[in-house]
């Protein structure tokens, strides 16, 4: 069974998150959360990084496009990813425990909107997986229908479909010039979609590694 | 010298010395086995080529008369040489490369290849002719099941073992500028061509290698395949998928690429979006129909070009060739540079013809037009060619024939992004057709790229049009149309003198052109026989629909990986350990119960129990506009609704049929929080965006889903507000201060941003929290610790089920259905009718307005040890029927069956029996209830 | 499988949107049981072009207006919703043409 650190009679110790996708290897902490230290040095690499924050923006185009990113960009920031999830919405991926930070920036400089501009916490509803290593194109276009070449999705592009018939939001987001997608979707079904980037990246020798120490 | 006689000997080898093309690897031999007896091959040698070189002659028996049948095209479509390997079925040998230790076996022969019962077929020939299957196994009925087994035995395609290991299987996505089908001259000219302009090339053959006919040509064929197959590898942009094939070209340019045996994977579905597609197919050679076409050594001219220049194998020692085209000749020399004689050569295009072969097990004898007879073991014929167009007519264009070159082509008008070059357009020499080629590869790069300065100029296309060629389809003698099938022109003109004179109805009448070669080798023939017994050309006639596949797709690369996704709450590993029984609902994995749910309905009647409710849809709803949008979403009305307070609601269609419900809390300024039931949250989520999307575009409201964000858990029972208040300190539970249908949010267990709602679907004191889903398994956890005393359980979706029965609440579409109105519902109480609008509400006022719906009532059978199935009918003494049961159970808290269901509204009064008649016939009866709840109609619990 | 050029994230695969309907106007709350049942089952379905209304589920989330010629599949234009309270709807094939 699934062990939380309990004292006695009901009373408990400081509350764990996690993530729905069992850790690979051994655990560690990070935040409030349990992540995985495992760390592979596979050409093609997966890891859980459902511990970052996450904070949903809604607005008008018009207005918030400007001042965070254009639908299908993605642009880094202090420390954040801002991610154009459609016409009108974006998720701010920022490292673990920052989103009521991260809220509280977007909101201040969304002030000045005079359309209905809503900043929601979204870090329980999502899981966030990162793609790495030369294959990763290859691996990831076996469970993708988009064209994931570099003329169609550069680094810095962002796009939402279906991975491996989860709906996710892909970013193009390539970390010391090896190709990296990050994978952002439901919670509910993160472990499927594990599961089914590991099966596509088996072909290519694809290893699990852990949460890394550089965040986003 | 090999015996030519009714026996199948396998004789002395048949490999001739080293052939500039060949493709076998003479460095590494290999021994498999057929039909148990091994045989030795070379590396690069197809099953059947290394059975040819062994002198093995029969290599299947036919599928209907059981006729002894070996090589006749050399290629993937040859229909006689389907045979079994090891576990695998119909693996076609003249295309499937030996390997060491294959096991290879014969199909179609029971009890053996050598001596087939089902050869006595042949004596009984004529009652196994057109229709036969339609005419014979009609009556009687009951016999069918034996007709089936007789005809499997016979007609039998392998065997598959159980045991056999599951393939993989898989997909993948490309995304090519050009995709070229085809990798001879033309096609490797087309991709080159595309690549030198910028495109990002597929180049897809079905072959082994590239090369098309090329490979099996003379010298200077073999030194421009070379030259071509250099430029190809030289250009990184060409992905090359060889032993692939383009199986159909969809809806713009969707592309369906069957990849074969790859290191990882037995077959791999390639879906490719093509912005240019580029068909080079090339020609398929035609058999000749005349009497004995069909006996083993009646070979292709092409079949025995492959033999020779690629295998290095004589295809047989004496040899007669039948030829209209170049391709006879070419076989005629390779034959002599493989050391057999060519006994005769009748060329139709001089007048000569042929009438029939003769042989038991194999040809001996050949009788020519003239009435001369030629001892022979090899009989070629080069009868003309087939233009494999499927991949063009899948655009929508016609096939068109072409009288003077009597075949078929592809026809005109092609869409701007698909392209045809090579043989499939017209003859010409190696020169021509990569002229044709590179020119067409240009401009399908420069239509994929929309761009006019590609490489070079644009080059005028070359004129490639299809060479004269004699009508030759059939003798004056009849023989076999279609080899996979055994349909014979015999077949084919009486099923014409029957009325079946279209080439559709033939086609399926005689199921000439459904077989394992799917036309490729059939249709021409099939076509022209039935010109000429309804005295029509050709062209009058038509062909048929070439449909996809256009080769064979196993069903495993059909179905790929199982990407079916399911969802798990962050409870599902607590669960597990438990062992909770799992049920299946939506894509949902739920605990149904955890052994007893009984017992677990008692827990929650006495004690608490918690479920695990997180597939419950959650909408996060904030904006000025809410309560308009709520009043229009429900039937009820939002307008008053304070701050921290809850509201049920349903949701109806613009049909007025009940499509959803649940409980709404306002939780702030402009912030709502919506529930839905779990089966419709993704629905109602896409439902509320349509209308803000589509109507109400000046209404400001943000809709974010919330299902997965919290993990939802009721917590019910009497002992519910006892064990929160140990979790919860900055709440106020006490009764007066947290009231039922009312909502706070705080921190249970030290994790802050819970929401916790007083509502009751169990009828018990409950409080449905919702927590940060990460959280989830260590709220649970902290719950369970916590009310270990209080006798605090799990309980599942069944125990649920109970309690909300028990409750009268009805579940959508399990008590209501797609024409379930609100009032049938029993919503009278709910619907507010004078709202100006909202959804549904022209059909509800009408509803309102007539007197004889149906109503969900509760039942209480008169029997209370009966529970009557969900679905029986509730019936009129006439029989008729007047509803049904929706919900049956057995209720441990009553001791007694309890049930909801439909009525017709004469029946729906309180204390009425109506008779319910169960599944099984056997009818009960059950009393009408004044309320749908059957415990605590007051609510009393659920307020306390 | 059909591509429909997306006015928000260009062309994707059918597959990742849903079908709504034929374009059509909802009736008022006055509204007749011929005109409100004509609304909600009467298809004019033509063969040919027909302009039509499509949920790009497993994309942007966004509801699209596209005309689309129901026997050849051909796309010839799409566009975002809101479109009622333009004032030249139907002028307007713009956005993501095909």
């Amino acid at each position: 069974m699934p062990t939380s650190t309990r004292r006695g009679n009901g009373s408990v110790a400081e509350p764990v998150a996690r993530s729905p996708i069992a850790p690979a290897g051994p655990t560690g902490t990070r935040g409030a959360w349990e992540v995985s230290s495992a760390h592979s040095k596979a050409a093609l690499r997966l890891a859980d990084m459902t511990a970052l924050s996450k904070v949903l923006v809604r607005g008008a185009p018009g207005e918030v496009a400007p001042l965070l990113c254009e639908h299908l960009r993605a642009r880094r920031e202090d420390g954040s990813l801002i991610v154009g999830t459609g016409p009108d919405s974006w998720l701010v991926l920022a490292p673990t425990g920052r989103s009521d930070a991260v809220s509280e920036m977007i909101a201040s400089r969304l002030r000045g909107c005079t359309s209905l501009v809503t900043v929601i916490d979204v870090t329980h509803g999502s899981v966030v997986l990162r793609l790495s290593g030369e294959s990763a194109r290859r691996a990831l276009e076996k469970v993708c229908a988009i064209d994931l070449s570099d003329r169609a999705t550069p680094n810095g592009s962002s796009f939402r479909s279906r991975v491996a018939a989860v709906v996710s939001t892909v970013v193009r987001d390539d970390v010391d010039g090896d190709p990296s997608y990050l994978i952002v979707s439901d919670r509910s079904s993160g472990q499927f979609l594990f599961d089914a980037l590991a099966d596509a990246g088996q072909e290519f020798g694809i290893g699990l590694t852990g949460y890394p120490e550089q965040e986003i | 010298m090999i015996r030519i006689g009714g026996r199948v000997v396998a004789g002395p080898t048949r490999r001739i010395g080293p052939q500039p093309g060949e493709v076998i690897d003479r460095s590494r031999s290999l021994t498999f086995y057929w039909n148990g007896a091994s045989r030795a091959a070379y590396d690069g040698d197809t099953i059947s080529s290394a059975l040819a070189a062994a002198g093995d002659r029969v290599l299947s028996r036919s599928f209907k008369y059981h006729r002894p049948r070996g090589i006749l095209t050399a290629t993937f479509h040859d229909p006689g040489c389907l045979v079994q390997v090891d576990d695998e079925p119909n693996v076609r040998a003249s295309h499937r490369q030996v390997a060491a230790g294959m096991d290879v076996r014969a199909l179609h022969s029971w009890p053996s290849l050598r001596f087939d019962v089902g050869a006595a077929n042949q004596a009984v020939g004529p009652f196994l002719s057109a229709g036969f299957y339609y005419k014979t196994f009609i009556k009687p009925q009951r016999l069918w099941p034996a007709y089936e087994r007789v005809l499997q035995r016979f007609a039998a395609g392998g065997r598959v073992s159980a045991s056999s290991p599951h393939g993989d299987y898989d997909k993948r996505f490309a995304h090519p500028d050009v995709l070229v089908a085809g990798g001879g001259p033309a096609g490797m000219a087309a991709a080159i061509a595309a690549a030198e302009a910028g495109a990002e090339v597929m180049l897809v053959e079905e072959e082994h290698e590239l090369g098309g006919h090329l490979r099996y040509g003379d010298e200077v064929a073999l030194s421009r395949l070379q030259e071509l197959r250099a430029a190809v590898a030289a250009h990184e942009q060409i992905e090359v998928l060889t032993n692939s094939a383009v199986t159909g070209r969809y809806d713009d340019n969707w592309v369906a690429v069957l990849q074969r045996s790859m290191p990882h994977v037995t077959e791999r579905l390639v879906k490719a979006r093509a912005k240019s597609v580029v068909v080079a197919v090339g020609l398929i050679e035609r058999p000749y129909v005349f009497e004995g076409n069909d006996l083993p050594g009646v070979m292709l001219s092409s079949a025995v070009s492959r033999l020779v220049n690629l295998y290095a194998v004589r295809p047989g020692e004496r040899a007669v060739v039948f030829t209209g085209n170049q391709s006879g000749e070419a076989a005629a020399a390779a034959l002599e540079r493989a050391g057999a004689e060519v006994a005769a050569v009748v060329d139709a295009r001089r007048g000569g013809a042929l009438l029939r072969a003769r042989g038991r097990g194999g040809v001996t004898e050949v009788e020519t037009g003239d009435g001369a007879r030629v001892e022979c073991d090899l009989l070629v014929t080069a009868a003309g060619w087939t233009a494999p167009t499927l991949l063009v007519n899948m655009t929508g264009v016609k096939p068109r024939y072409c009288d003077r070159a009597a075949r078929f082509v592809p026809g005109d008008d092609l869409p701007s992004d698909v392209f045809a070059t090579g043989g499939l357009v017209g003859d010409g020499d190696v020169d021509l057709l990569v002229e044709h080629g590179r020119a067409t590869g240009l401009r399908a790069a420069r239509r994929a790229l929309e761009t006019l300065d590609g490489h070079g100029p644009l080059t005028a296309l070359p004129r490639l049009e299809p060479a004269d060629h004699p009508a030759l389809f059939r003798s004056r003698t009849h023989g076999f149309v279609d080899l996979s099938e055994d349909v014979s022109s015999k077949d084919l003109v009486s099923a014409a003198q029957e009325g079946y004179d279209s080439v559709e109805l033939v086609k399926r009448y005689t199921t000439a052109t459904m077989g394992p070669s799917q036309g490729k080798l059939e249709t021409i023939n099939t076509v022209a026989v039935l010109a000429e017994s309804t005295g029509r050309t050709v062209a009058e006639t038509g062909t048929t629909v070439w449909r996809p596949p256009h080769v064979p797709i196993s069903l495993g690369a059909l179905a790929g990986r199982n990407l079916e996704p399911v969802r798990y709450s962050p409870m599902q590993p607590w669960h597990e350990a438990v062992r909770a029984r799992p049920i299946v609902a939506g894509q949902w994995i739920r605990p149904e119960h955890y052994g007893d749910p009984a017992s677990e309905v008692r827990n929650v009647r006495e004690n608490v129990g918690l479920i695990d409710v997180t597939p419950l849809g959650k909408l996060d709803l904030r904006g000025p506009d809410v309560p308009r949008l709520l009043n229009f979403l429900y039937v009820n009305k939002w307008s008053k609704l304070d701050i921290g307070s809850v509201r049920y609601g349903v949701m109806c269609g613009e049909d007025g049929v009940v499509a959803d419900d649940g409980v709404t809390g306002h939780l702030g300024p402009d912030h709502y929080f919506m529930s839905t039931t779990s089966s419709g949250a993704s629905a109602i989520y896409e439902w509320i965006e349509n209308w803000l999307q589509t109507t109400f575009t000046d209404w400001s409201v943000h809709v974010t889903e919330m299902t997965s964000a919290f993990a939802s858990i009721n917590v019910a029972g009497p002992n519910s507000r006892e064990l929160l208040r140990r979790l919860v300190d900055d709440v106020d539970l006490g009764p007066d201060a947290f009231k039922y249908m009312q909502v706070r949010q705080g921190t249970i267990a030290g994790v802050a941003n819970c929401l916790m709602w007083r509502i009751g679907f169990t009828g018990e004191l409950s409080y449905e929290v919702h927590v940060p889903a990460a959280f989830g398994l260590y709220v649970w956890e902290a719950l369970m610790a916590a009310g270990a005393d209080l006798g605090v359980g799990p309980f599942g979706l069944e125990a649920q089920r109970i309690m909300r029965l028990e409750k009268g609440h009805f579940i959508v579409g399990q008590d209501t259905d797609g024409l379930t109105q609100a009032f049938t519902a029993g919503l009278d109480w709910l619907v507010k009718l004078d709202k100006e609008d909202f959804a549904g509400r022209p059909e509800l006022v009408w509803q309102s307005e007539r007197s004889d719906e149906l109503r969900l009532v509760g039942l209480q059978p008169t029997d209370p040890t009966v529970v009557p199935p969900e679905a029986s009918q509730i019936v009129s003494g006439a029989n008729e029927i007047e509803g049904r049961v929706t919900s049956s159970r057995f209720s441990p808290t009553l001791g007694r069956s309890i049930c909801l269901g439909i009525v017709s509204a004469d029946l729906a009064h309180a204390g009425t029996v109506v008779t319910v008649k169960q599944p099984d016939g056997t009818r009960v009866t059950a009393r009408v209830m004044e309320e749908h709840a059957h415990f605590d109609p007051a609510g009393e619990r659920l307020r306390g | 499988m059909i591509r429909i050029p997306c006015p928000h994230c260009g062309p994707r695969n059918s597959d990742e949107f849903s079908y709504i309907g034929e374009e059509k106007r909802r009736p008022g709350p006055d509204t007749s049981p011929t005109e409100w049942r004509t609304y909600l089952y009467s298809k004019s379905n033509p063969a040919g072009w027909t302009t039509e209304q499509w949920f790009h589920a497993a994309g942007c989330g966004k509801f699209i207006v596209a005309e689309r010629h129901t026997v050849t599949n051909e796309v010839r234009a799409t566009r975002p919703k809101p479109r009622f309270e333009r004032s030249n709807a139907g002028a307007e094939a713009g956005g993501g043409s095909s």
